[in-house]
């Protein structure tokens, strides 16, 4: 149950999206691609630095590298939107825009970095490379600040998503010096 | 002999599309497509995509540059109008608080006498006409849209400014009644009440254009309702909402966006795809409906017209 219900809830930004591309048809289609996928990736990122903060309320442990991966997948996305879409496979483009603008190269950056914990999460590469998947809060810095630059000002939605990072990553501190001081 | 010669422009009088045809071409192209896949339901929902019924005499625009129209439907469902929210399909909804009953728009500043003016008395004493303009917002997306209205010359005649006036400015309501992220204080998005200006000589440029309508009808209150500017070789921003005041002043006014962010944006915004956002690329454009991409035309398409105006100034500096 538990099973399905996570995997229906992080399919679900994707049926949106494709209902809004080709049944209801958005004005602004890579504009939209961008924003779902974007939306969706920081926020299944957060959620599984989480799980491990809420496993004594629900545990879902064992759904967290399959839910990382879901983050991962919509990062992809976002990705494909930049590189296909949006600089129409331009490879000019694409390495000048992202060697010139901090916006382009900080989600670049964290994208490199969640491709690698993608690479790296079989059970037989994640025993070398495990202890390397603590960068995931370097990318969620990237990515956090990304989101912000990504936005003309900032709004009232902006600062909900700023206030709940900000505690998520509070209680990620807590957690931190706690176990550190049981050691 | 008198030979009368018609000017290049004019068409013979049995060229024209009658005015009923003309504003009905739409639903009969509709309708005729429909009713050969004979399906109600099609009809319906061809029927229900309806351009209101046109309600404004004007002169019509040539579109001696072909450009194609974007639909009703797709202008006045994506709008940036901050007063209401940041989200641009969500104005629509919102809009409908704006009441633009009895407006009135204050002149002032240098001018040989400051007044007021009331909407619908200014609209009665002005020629009205169509001007399909490209639209093309700093965010990367862009419009056609065919807008009815008038010169913005013609409202500065009227408003007799004096010699020593260099630059105008323009402000959008203030009232937070209406708008409600002017009720929001220090969460505004922006500052308010919105404000954008222009240089004179940008001013009195022909293509400078007091908006009332689109499609021939008076403009819904998500396109800035009742009266809104449109600088077509200017980023959307320009194209001040719902405009309540009008300055005349010697001094650069210091427009919403550039008080925002400064190293972002500027006063001038003039369409540019040589120089970059900083944060993204301007060399092309997201056209509304379209899934690919267009090339960006250096003053949106205008050079022609207004490039005289920024001769010696370097555009990479005067954003």
């Amino acid at each position: 149950m538990k099973h399905l219900i996570i995997h229906l809830l992080m399919i679900s930004p994707l049926s949106l999206l494709l209902v809004n591309l080709f049944v209801i048809e958005v004005n602004d289609p890579i504009k939209y691609i961008y924003t779902v996928t974007g939306v969706s990736a920081t926020v299944i990122l957060f959620f599984t630095i989480t799980i491990s903060l809420i496993k004594h309320k629900i545990n879902l442990m064992k759904y967290r590298r399959d839910i990382g991966l879901f983050g991962f997948f919509y990062a992809l996305l976002h990705m494909i939107n930049f590189a296909v879409f949006d600089a129409q496979l331009d490879i000019v483009f694409i390495i000048e825009e992202t060697l010139d603008k901090p916006f382009i190269y900080l989600g670049m950056i964290a994208f490199f970095i969640l491709l690698f914990m993608a690479i790296t999460s079989t059970k037989r590469l994640y025993r070398k490379y495990g202890k390397y998947h603590k960068s995931v809060y370097f990318a969620l810095l990237l990515v956090t600040i990304h989101f912000v630059m990504a936005q003309k000002t900032i709004d009232i939605d902006l600062l909900c998503y700023i206030i709940v990072i900000l505690v998520i990553s509070y209680y990620k501190l807590l957690q931190v010096i706690v176990r550190n001081n049981k050691v | 002999m008198n030979i009368i010669k018609k000017p290049s422009w004019q068409i013979s009088e049995n060229e024209v599309t009658p005015q009923e045809l003309f504003d009905n071409r739409r639903s009969f192209l509709k309708l005729g497509a429909a009713s050969l896949v004979a399906s109600g339901a099609i009809i319906e929902a061809l029927a229900k995509d309806n351009i209101p019924v046109p309600n404004l005499k004007y002169i019509k625009d040539k579109n001696i540059n072909d450009l194609e129209l974007n639909t009703y439907e797709q202008i006045t469902t994506y709008n940036n109008f901050y007063e209401f929210t940041t989200s641009k399909t969500g104005v629509k909804d919102l809009a409908h608080t704006l009441d633009t009953n009895n407006w009135k728009i204050e002149i002032d500043g240098l001018v040989e006498k400051p007044f007021t003016l009331d909407l619908e008395d200014l609209i009665s004493k002005m020629t009205i006409e169509e001007r399909i303009y490209r639209f093309r917002c700093v965010e990367g997306w862009s419009m056609v849209v065919p807008w009815n209205g008038f010169v913005l010359k013609d409202l500065i005649k009227l408003a007799k400014p004096l010699s020593k006036a260099k630059y105008i400015r323009f402000e959008t309501l203030y009232d937070e009644e209406m708008f409600p992220d002017q009720r929001r204080g220090v969460f505004a998005s922006v500052d308010y009440p919105y404000v954008e200006g222009l240089r004179m000589d940008e001013a009195m440029n022909d293509l400078s254009f007091m908006a009332i309508g689109l499609y021939g009808s008076r403009l819904p209150k998500q396109n800035g309702a009742p009266i809104r500017l449109v600088v077509p070789w200017k980023y959307g921003f320009k194209s001040i909402k719902s405009i309540a005041k009008i300055s005349f002043t010697e001094e650069e006014p210091l427009n919403t966006w550039q008080k925002a962010n400064s190293k972002e944006y500027g006063f001038y915004a003039n369409v540019n795809p040589n120089v970059d956002h900083p944060r993204w690329s301007q060399k092309r454009e997201r056209v509304l409906g379209k899934f690919f991409k267009q090339k960006t035309l250096m003053f949106n398409g205008y050079e022609k017209e207004v490039a005289h105006l920024y001769k010696g100034m370097d555009l990479r500096k005067y954003i």
